[in-house]
């Protein structure tokens, strides 16, 4: 199941509403580094609330997206993680730290607005 | 030993020791006590009854010599209750039946006294007195028999050895029953998360850090964040004398877990002698971001959440600085 994009002003937001395979983590990145260009988004907000895990190669995915949004210009930031998935993630050393994290999407919103 | 306090016998059976028939024949047969010993002690159950008396008027006067023994004994008709309940029990080593139901007595009686917070030093040498007192007897009875003397000696002494076994399990029991309570108490007291400002939450640690407590720590923190939609959270550690590299791992695991979903941890209230075991450690800290005490802390906290303090009185001092 693909990805949902919606754009809202300056910044795309990719909400994950099931759990994807790798195929769809491959399309999603593709995406996403189309669409920063096309609608010069200065942002990109990833929700994965609705997920309740995260492993390694979604981990490396995402990380993926926010270093070629980077190049184009958009800064992303992961929204929604669970306390449980948080806390597994950790536990396999997937922390992400080098990749900006929020709440939720206002808080990820929020984020991006004070660092313009 | 003699049941000292019946009366509250009732709510002390101690059920969670788990003894069970195997047990019970792996200790005998570890004592080598066999059907001869029964039988031989059984053919003593005549002679127990004539000096039954004797014995256990000596037993108790032993008893009372000693003023920490006799402190269980202050009271003159519990004396009585007690030395009847005794002369049961010096009966009973000579009935010949050492089965379930005799255990199940002798840890009654040895929760009974553990209870009553009589130490095992003085419950080990009532049964030395008893063994000694039943050896001169038996010399008296069978002055043309010293063989047959010793050999009942023997049997006795490996079913007291049994007996002595199974009262030290009751202690033990009690006395791990109470370290599970007091565990649990700490693991309960652990893990306040505390809302102190719209968005900040206080995580004050205190006591030891194990991987069972570091996890709940962990999950609470991170419900908390979630419920309280908190952005930063100061972590307190004053209360935390030692971190070693595990515990360090256990904290850096919350910091990051909390990163995760978009909250700062703001560490705080490492003393000076834990900031030199990390350095020694060789522990990398410097992801995290640590101020000296709590007050430190919550100020940079509200810095980061763009909120100032100012003293709100209306002359025109300055505002306290920070």
């Amino acid at each position: 199941m693909p990805v949902p994009v919606l754009k809202q002003g300056d910044v795309l937001i990719a909400s994950v509403q099931a759990a994807l395979s790798d195929k769809d983590l491959a399309q999603l990145r593709e995406d996403l580094a189309d669409r920063v260009g096309r609608y010069r988004a200065r942002g990109v907000i990833i929700d994965v609330a609705a997920l309740d895990v995260l492993d390694s190669f979604a981990a490396r995915t995402v990380r993926g997206i926010a270093y070629s949004t980077r190049l184009r210009g958009a800064r992303t930031v992961v929204v929604g993680i669970q306390p449980d998935v948080a806390y597994a993630m950790v536990q396999l050393g997937l922390s992400l730290d080098d990749i900006a994290t929020a709440l939720d999407v206002e808080e990820g919103l929020a984020l991006l607005r004070t660092t313009a | 030993m003699a049941e000292i306090a019946p009366a509250i016998m009732g709510r002390v059976f101690p059920a969670e020791i788990a003894i069970d028939a195997r047990e019970i024949e792996r200790r005998k047969a570890f004592l080598e006590f066999r059907e001869e010993d029964a039988e031989a002690l059984k053919s003593l159950n005549e002679i127990a009854q004539t000096y039954a008396e004797p014995v256990i008027e000596d037993f108790y006067r032993h008893i009372l010599a000693f003023e920490e023994t006799r402190a269980f004994f202050g009271d003159p008709k519990r004396l009585e209750r007690v030395k009847r309940l005794q002369k049961e029990y010096f009966l009973r080593l000579t009935q010949g039946d050492y089965t379930a139901d005799y255990v199940a007595n002798r840890l009654r009686i040895g929760t009974v006294h553990e209870q009553i917070n009589l130490d095992p030093k003085w419950y080990l040498g009532a049964y030395n007195f008893y063994l000694r007192a039943v050896g001169s007897r038996l010399q008296e009875k069978f002055a043309c028999e010293p063989n047959k003397a010793f050999a009942s000696l023997l049997s006795m002494m490996k079913l007291v050895f049994l007996d002595i076994g199974l009262a030290l399990d009751t202690y033990f029991f009690a006395r791990e029953a109470t370290m599970r309570k007091q565990q649990e108490a700490i693991r309960e007291l652990s893990t306040p998360v505390l809302q102190i400002r719209e968005r900040l939450l206080l995580l004050p640690i205190i006591g030891v850090i194990d991987t069972h407590r570091a996890r709940l720590i962990t999950e609470n923190l991170l419900q908390a964040i979630r419920s309280n939609r908190a952005k930063v959270v100061v972590m307190d550690v004053t209360g935390v004398v030692t971190i070693d590299s595990r515990v360090a791992n256990h904290l850096l695991q919350s910091v990051a877990a909390a990163r995760l979903m978009g909250a700062t941890v703001i560490v705080t209230g490492l003393s000076s002698e834990v900031a030199q075991a990390l350095v020694q450690l060789g522990i990398d800290l410097s992801r995290v971001s640590t101020v000296g005490d709590l007050q430190g802390g919550i100020e940079e906290a509200e810095r980061v959440l763009g909120l100032r303090v100012l003293a709100s009185d209306t002359d025109h001092s300055p505002a306290r600085p920070g």
